[in-house]
């Protein structure tokens, strides 16, 4: 595995192409830069391709041009790099992908105990201490399907920081959400944020993006249309695509 | 009431039918061929040797085909060019020829050239037959698992293996359950097949015991029978064991 001397970006994406069968552009020319510990928001209309670009970033995604470099190691044909990159990077998906056939501390444990070779002694007391933190560690004995949504979702976290990755990816976290469930999950990603976890989140979430984003991309059909920081997206966009998106969605 | 009318009108036929032929039935000639005490001993007649056959056939080609099934649909499913290939070309072969030319295959030209006996053959032939069926049913299980457990998987850096082992094929077994049941009861079915290469199974002995006495239809009625505990035992088992 060759792996660049890691710098100050952790993820570094360039000259990205993917197009869909049919002819549908998701990403073109897509380039950025993520530094450490930055908290980085994307957001656009639906079809844009944020969830494209984010599930290219941990290899669920394959692209047709471009080099995507996470924390030194290049996202390429080589399967031990992407097995690499995809457990320094932790996701959390919109339908939650819990394991159904498993209890809440078993999600949690068995990515330990295959992937980080823990026993399961200390799988479990990884586990334990994080249902503690996303709040809900009375649960750890239940089924997924005994959960409400925001229950999963912040279970599905705990699964994802128990591979203590460097980078999190939150595709349309809290979008299958009941309204009165979404409050509880922002909550825990508000934590991560402030914790200094380098994020990625794809939201519908204004209030959230405002909060904690230290960097707004606004992309549209595959492209960063305007990116900045929250002052600059949310009350001085320059181009007119962002200025009618932040209308509407205000 | 529907049910049982139409079970005494055709009993009435096989008895007319019978009649006109002058049959002679003769059921109290059939129990010595399942069981006879002697000395206070139980003495397992040759329908009972042939049953255990039969079974011991059935129980090794169910092991065998679940094997060649699982490795097979996963092969279908591989990365692998030649893996795929490997497995397209095994569940065409297969499933396009009859199985009474396969079973002949193995017995005459494979099994010789590999020196395995003849029970050897059948269950091989059998297996490879069930096999490619069982493959289609465990791709089929497989594939209805969401997308999402898989990326899920990605995502948490676990190899292929251990997405299998861990969380694919655990939930695919329960819904697997049940085609592949029907599945079982076709190779008890079609084991009778090894008769015709000399495996003195249920149906054989009762071949053999037809030539030395004549009583036609009264062992075929009873291997009939015997087959049909032995199948709807076994989906009854397989259905309690589902619903629990």
């Amino acid at each position: 595995m060759k792996r660049k001397s890691p710098g100050e970006f952790i993820i570094e994406v360039e000259g990205l192409y993917k197009t869909f069968p049919g002819g549908i552009r998701a990403l073109h020319d897509f380039a950025t830069r993520i530094r450490r510990r930055e908290v980085v928001v994307i957001i656009g209309p639906s079809g844009a391709g944020k969830s494209t670009f984010l599930r290219c970033l941990n290899g669920l995604e394959d692209f047709e041009r471009g080099t995507v470099t996470v924390d030194g190691i290049p996202l390429d044909e080589n399967k031990e790099n992407r097995l690499e990159i995809r457990k320094e990077v932790g996701m959390v998906f919109q339908s939650f992908n819990l394991f159904p056939h498993l209890t809440v501390l078993e999600n949690v444990n068995l990515a330990q105990v295959l992937v980080r070779n823990k026993s399961k002694q200390e799988a479990n007391e990884t586990t334990m201490s994080l249902l503690e933190k996303v709040g809900i560690p009375e649960k750890a004995r239940v089924y997924p399907s005994q959960l409400s949504g925001g229950q999963q979702q912040r279970v599905a976290i705990a699964r994802a920081l128990a591979m203590v990755p460097k980078v999190m990816l939150f595709d349309e976290a809290t979008s299958a959400l009941d309204p009165e469930m979404i409050g509880e999950v922002l909550e825990v990603m508000k934590a991560l944020a402030r914790e200094g976890m380098t994020m990625v989140v794809v939201t519908h979430e204004m209030g959230f993006a405002r909060e904690v984003g230290d960097r707004i991309i606004f992309m549209d059909e595959g492209m960063i249309v305007e990116e900045g920081s929250v002052e600059q997206i949310f009350s001085r966009p320059q181009e007119e695509r962002t200025k009618q998106f932040i209308s509407q969605i205000l | 009431m529907k049910f049982f009318l139409v079970i005494v009108a055709l009993a009435w036929l096989l008895y007319r039918g019978t009649e006109r032929l002058g049959y002679n039935w003769q059921w109290h000639r059939v129990p010595k061929y399942l069981v006879t005490f002697e000395d206070g001993k139980l003495i397992l007649g040759p329908l009972m040797d042939g049953l255990i056959v039969t079974l011991r056939i059935c129980s090794w080609s169910l092991l065998l085909s679940a094997l060649f099934g699982l490795v097979t649909a996963l092969l279908r499913m591989s990365d692998s060019f030649v893996g795929r290939a490997l497995a397209r070309g095994y569940l065409e072969l297969i499933r396009n020829t009859p199985l009474l030319v396969q079973l002949f295959f193995m017995y005459f030209v494979f099994a010789p050239v590999v020196g395995i006996g003849r029970f050897g053959a059948g269950v091989l032939a059998l297996s490879l037959f069930e096999g490619a069926y069982a493959s289609e049913i465990f791709r089929a299980g497989i594939v209805s698992i969401d997308k999402g457990q898989w990326e899920a998987c990605h995502s948490l850096g676990f190899s292929t293996f251990h997405t299998y082992r861990y969380i694919i094929l655990p939930q695919a077994i329960r819904r697997i359950f049940p085609p592949l049941t029907s599945q079982v009861v076709a190779l008890i079915k079609d084991s009778a097949l090894v008769s015709t290469v000399a495996i003195y199974d249920l149906t054989m002995q009762a071949q053999v015991i037809i030539s030395e006495t004549f009583l036609t239809f009264e062992v075929w009625f009873t291997v009939a029978a015997i087959y049909l505990i032995l199948t709807v035992a076994l989906s009854t088992i397989a259905d309690t064991l589902v619903s629990t």
